[in-house]
């Protein structure tokens, strides 16, 4: 009886969680975020401005943005700071070259007072590319042991082949619930 | 904390909480906060803060909210030019909406966000959207393109959009066609060379043509917009285009109307005048022109302003429709003084005594301005047609007597011209005229009554009465009236000198003692010199033959009608004035002009011609700086009579040279030719120094070619006469002989006047130095350049040909002084579009070093003055073939660059003059 309840007032009474989708361009932002949406491939170009989406994962309900990466559309990605429940940070793992300025624009992300709050998601993508950083080098590249006070995860995934996302929305939603 | 904090946003106020309904999760809340922030917008107030709150809302599918968003961005999109990047996907996936809608709204919004860095990214989503399957979307799209041309042209030629809207002329919907046309033309009339961009051909007309049946009356308008820009490639062509518009005429809107009018009259213009189809369709555009007068006054107004402008240009069309133009009582003023107007173009003999009648009850209406516009309506009837000057008269007689003060006053100015256009017969109404003088307080109808009685000064018995009562007041009147009193008053003078002397010396007195008007101190001056002088020179002068007046007044000048027709139905065609006069920044686009009768490829050079400015100032004006230029500075102050002022003309133009040169030669043609410089020459014996230039020599046959031959040369003038100048290099391993010249037929008949003189051989390695003289009575080919010379010569090797350019200046013969007379008369003689103008650059001299230079190259000034610390030089040449070519030569002190605007009658030798000008100048 209480379970069921619960599942009412997780129907009717719970708003949108907010998510945004950031990354540098290339990553996998948009993809990632129609996989999750229609669970399929869609064929995509690189996202000047925003996507916005509602995504339902196990009755939970998301509004979840997809902001574009490249760097003239950085700087605005903080218009979209306010209310936000969770990061899903992208990261490209077969693209080392810039790694470090993900690492970069992350830290300098979780920096925004308005972000203190949200729990972060960093997913190491592409991870079906040869020769790409393993789960551990992007976590270590990325310099998130030095991450306190956030509620954080990385998954390896691989938007075009679906792998990963299930484990880490699993994650995301016990995380945000359990937050509430 | 530091004291930042002051100056961070307060979460406070309507911009705050509008802000946070923005972010609300309810759809309805965010719309209405949409509704809030447009409504603000609306108002005035700055809700740009709010834009990435608002642009956030752009990605719904409630067609209401992103109609509003879209609103905003419109608005905003300007002062956030970076944070507008931010909408572009939006717009992207919004071009893809199965709902065709918000397509074409996307696409439309997208056209009106001028934001540079954005417009880059939406040439993908329109290209899409113009090849879309909806025509809703297509003819959105196809406004867009205009749209973006005018943000950023280069990026839609780029693109190749031109050609897809090119395309779309041909699309299966007539609307779409039609939105097409308009974003054409749009885009041609704003192209920065003034050249049309996308030219319009057979078959396009032909698809526009079956459009235009089928599309919406505003579609119609843009379609018969463009076929007037169109030049029909014959008169068939223009003849069978003119069949399918003409049912046009019939359709209700008054622009279609208007606009198909517009078309045939300048498609008119091809076809044979005499031919019956002209006469058919000159019959057919009668009708749809009287019946837009029994519209509202407003449109009356602009088709009568049209109307006005077509009267002009063919009178024939509206002969027999004179009785809609009658003034009815309740049509507003501005109606019926452009009724007023056209009936008077319309008058004729055969219906003047209808407007007579209608004319004499206009002039006793209320309205003054009106009756003032009737009454010298009447007399312009009387001036135009000649059977009706005595009726009109009479009318005009009858009207005085109504001695309604301006009636009267308008009367005496109209009879005024009346007595000028027939002399001699309706001077016998001048007593009754004279009982009116009291009431005439307008300067116009002062001045015309003291024309009248000066020059009949000698039927007048109390002319020095009436003209010395009206000295009284002098210093008081208008100056048109004290010019025409002093003229009046001279003229009664030399009629009846002997006892008028006392009233002449006082207005003349008054005239240039008391007055502070420099063109009535002027003029008083100079009858006072004259009259002193010599009396019967000042009679000659001053009671000289007048010439007739034109029968027609206020005709515009034929090239501003023929440009006008052409926009008929705009603007230009209401104000009477070119759109250049009023729209900013449309000065660089082409000017429209009627197309020319025959078709031939002369025509469309002409049209490309036509903006050349024209640089010579008008005869009067340059006349008078050449009079003011010559008598000179001291003349002018000292009251004596110049005796000198011819030779004052010589002493500035040539005549220094013809003082010291004519002691060392006879004749003095050639005399003017030399430079001082040169005369210095042949005083100190250095009779070869260079006086002309001469090109520095080029290689014409390299070694290579001639099998060892080696010939650079150049050509000059020496004493009249054309030389080649060549040196032959023989590095070969023999020796040369046997050398022989021919030249190919050429655009100056240049031929050999003597054989080669070359002493053979010429050994291996030696060089040689020739002249051949020219004459140019050879045959005459014209080449391209005109100036290119193929030459042959010959040796004991081969025959070598080569091509060489002659410079231009070797052309220019001695005698290519002309009379100032002659040269202005020349210039205006010349059409404008034979007037090419080119800049020379970096010319370091003064003028006076530029004319002795010029002279030396046998081009000379004819007069030089100085209009606005530029030096203007005129100068002329004349070609051996008897082609003379004026110039023109604006010189800015500290300027390097030279204008120089030539004119010819035959405008292909411009090219060559111009590098001949540049050649000799940097010399």
């Amino acid at each position: 009886m209480g379970g069921l309840l619960s599942y009412f007032r997780n129907l009717l009474g719970s708003r949108e969680m907010r998510i945004l989708i950031l990354g540098l361009d290339g990553a996998g932002k948009t993809t990632i975020l129609y996989r999750l949406q229609v669970g399929e491939v869609v064929t995509t170009i690189p996202t000047i401005g925003f996507n916005v989406e509602q995504v339902t994962y196990k009755n939970l309900k998301f509004q979840v943005w997809d902001l574009g990466g490249q760097t003239s559309i950085r700087p605005y990605w903080r218009c979209y700071y306010s209310n936000t429940d969770a990061i899903i940070y992208v990261v490209d793992s077969a693209d080392k070259d810039r790694i470090g300025i993900s690492k970069d624009e992350l830290i300098y992300m979780l920096r925004e007072e308005e972000l203190q709050g949200a729990i972060l998601v960093v997913l190491a993508n592409k991870q079906d590319m040869a020769g790409c950083l393993s789960v551990a080098e992007v976590h270590q590249a990325l310099g998130l042991d030095a991450l306190k006070n956030r509620t954080f995860q990385i998954f390896k995934t691989s938007a075009t082949k679906g792998e990963g996302l299930d484990q880490a929305m699993d994650w995301l939603s016990n995380a945000l619930q359990s937050k509430k | 904390m530091t004291d930042s904090k002051y100056f961070t946003t307060t979460k406070k106020g309507e911009i705050f909480e509008l802000k946070s309904e923005l972010n609300n999760d309810k759809k309805e809340k965010k719309k209405e906060a949409v509704k809030k922030v447009i409504a603000s917008m609306t108002v005035g107030k700055d809700v740009s803060a709010l834009f990435p709150d608002v642009v956030n809302c752009m990605q719904t599918d409630n067609l209401e909210l992103k109609k509003l968003v879209y609103l905003y961005l419109m608005n905003y999109a300007k002062s956030q030019p970076d944070m507008a990047i931010m909408a572009v996907n939006t717009f992207v996936k919004d071009c893809e909406d199965p709902n065709p809608l918000i397509r074409a709204l996307a696409v439309r919004t997208m056209g009106c966000i001028r934001v540079d860095k954005i417009t880059e990214y939406l040439c993908e989503p329109l290209r899409k959207c113009l090849k879309d399957e909806d025509p809703y979307v297509r003819k959105t799209a196809a406004v867009c393109v205009a749209k973006l041309y005018d943000i950023n042209s280069a990026l839609v030629e780029d693109q190749g959009f031109l050609d897809q809207l090119k395309d779309l002329l041909s699309d299966s919907n007539p609307m779409v066609v039609a939105n097409a046309v308009a974003a054409l033309s749009e885009i041609n009339e704003a192209s920065p060379s003034g050249q049309p961009l996308v030219e319009m051909n057979a078959q396009t007309i032909n698809k526009l043509l079956t459009a235009l049946n089928e599309c919406t009356e505003w579609g119609q308008v843009f379609i018969l917009d463009s076929l007037a820009n169109y030049s029909p490639k014959d008169d068939r062509e223009a003849q069978s285009i003119c069949e399918r518009i003409t049912p046009r005429l019939a359709h209700a809107n008054a622009a279609v109307v208007l606009s198909a009018v517009k078309v045939l009259m300048k498609l008119i213009e091809m076809l044979q005048s005499e031919s019956d189809f002209v006469g058919t369709l000159t019959k057919k555009l009668a009708p749809p022109l009287v019946t837009l007068l029994s519209s509202e006054p407003e449109v009356q107004y602009v088709a009568l302003r049209n109307i006005n402008l077509i009267v002009q240009k063919r009178p024939d069309i509206l002969k027999h429709e004179m009785k809609v133009f009658f003034v009815k009582y309740n049509d507003p003023i501005y109606v019926k003084l452009e009724k007023l107007d056209i009936m008077i173009r319309l008058a004729s003999q055969a219906n003047i005594a209808q407007v007579l009648s209608e004319l004499k009850e206009y002039a006793t209406e209320v309205d003054v301005d009106f009756v003032r516009k009737a009454v010298r309506a009447i007399g312009r009837c009387a001036i135009k047609v000649e059977p009706s000057a005595e009726r009109c008269v009479s009318t005009l007689l009858d009207l005085i007597q109504t001695k309604v003060n301006y009636v009267v006053q308008e009367a005496i100015v109209v009879i005024k011209d009346i007595f000028r256009k027939y002399p001699n017969k309706y001077e016998s109404i001048i007593s009754t005229l004279c009982e009116n003088l009291d009431t005439l307080d307008e300067p116009e109808a002062r001045a015309s009554m003291i024309w009248i009685i000066g020059e009949y000064a000698e039927r007048i018995d109390n002319a020095d009465e009436l003209l010395e009562s009206f000295l009284e007041g002098f210093h008081d009147e208008n100056t048109q009236v004290q010019l025409q009193l002093l003229t009046a008053i001279v003229k009664l003078f030399l009629k009846r000198p002997t006892d008028t002397q006392e009233l002449v010396q006082q207005v003349l007195s008054l005239a240039t003692q008391d007055s502070d008007n420099p063109d009535l101190r002027d003029r008083g001056f100079i009858y006072w010199r004259l009259l002193s002088t010599d009396p019967a020179a000042a009679k000659e002068v001053v009671l000289a033959e007048k010439p007739l007046i034109s029968e027609e007044t206020d005709l515009l000048e034929p090239t501003l009608l023929d440009e006008l027709i052409c926009h008929i139905s705009s603007l230009a065609s209401v104000y009477h004035k070119p759109p250049t006069a009023f729209v900013e920044g449309r000065a660089a686009g082409a000017r429209k002009s009627l197309p020319a009768r025959s078709n031939s490829s002369e025509d469309s050079t002409q049209h490309t011609t036509q903006p050349h400015a024209q640089v010579i100032p008008a005869q009067d004006s340059l006349i008078g700086d050449l009079l003011s230029m010559d008598i000179g500075g001291p003349t002018m102050v000292t009251p004596t009579p110049a005796p000198q002022s011819g030779l004052g003309l010589d002493l500035l133009g040539g005549g220094l040279d013809g003082i010291l040169g004519g002691t060392d030669t006879g004749s003095s043609a050639p005399v003017v030719s030399q430079s001082t410089t040169g005369l210095l020459g042949d005083i100190f014996g250095f009779n070869q120094g260079p006086t002309s230039y001469i090109a520095p020599k080029v290689n014409w046959l390299p070694a290579e070619k001639g099998k060892g031959f080696d010939i650079w040369g150049t050509f000059s003038r020496k004493n009249g006469q054309i030389s080649m100048d060549m040196t032959f290099t023989n590095k070969a391993m023999q020796p040369m002989g046997g050398f022989a010249i021919q030249l190919n037929k050429n655009s100056f008949g240049l031929t050999p006047a003597a054989p080669l003189q070359v002493p053979s051989p010429l050994n291996p390695g030696a060089s040689i130095d020739t002249s051949i003289i020219l004459s140019t009575a050879g045959a005459v080919q014209r080449m391209e350049p005109l100036n290119n010379l193929q030459v042959a010569i010959k040796n004991n090797i081969d025959v070598f040909y080569f091509a060489c350019i002659v410079p231009m200046n070797v052309y220019f013969a001695e005698d290519g002084q002309l009379d100032k007379r002659v040269f202005l008369s020349t210039w205006k003689d010349i059409p404008a579009q034979n007037e090419v103008q080119y800049t020379l650059k970096g010319i370091m001299l003064t003028a006076d070093q530029v004319v002795q230079k010029m002279q030396q190259n046998n081009v000379f000034t004819i007069a030089k003055r100085n209009v606005e610390g530029q030096d203007m030089l005129y100068q002329s040449l004349k070609l051996t073939n008897t082609v003379w070519v004026l110039n023109e030569l604006k010189i800015q002190p500290g300027n390097p660059d030279v204008t120089l605007s030539l004119k010819s009658r035959s405008v292909e030798v411009a090219p060559g003059i111009f590098q001949a000008y540049n050649a000799i100048l940097h010399s």
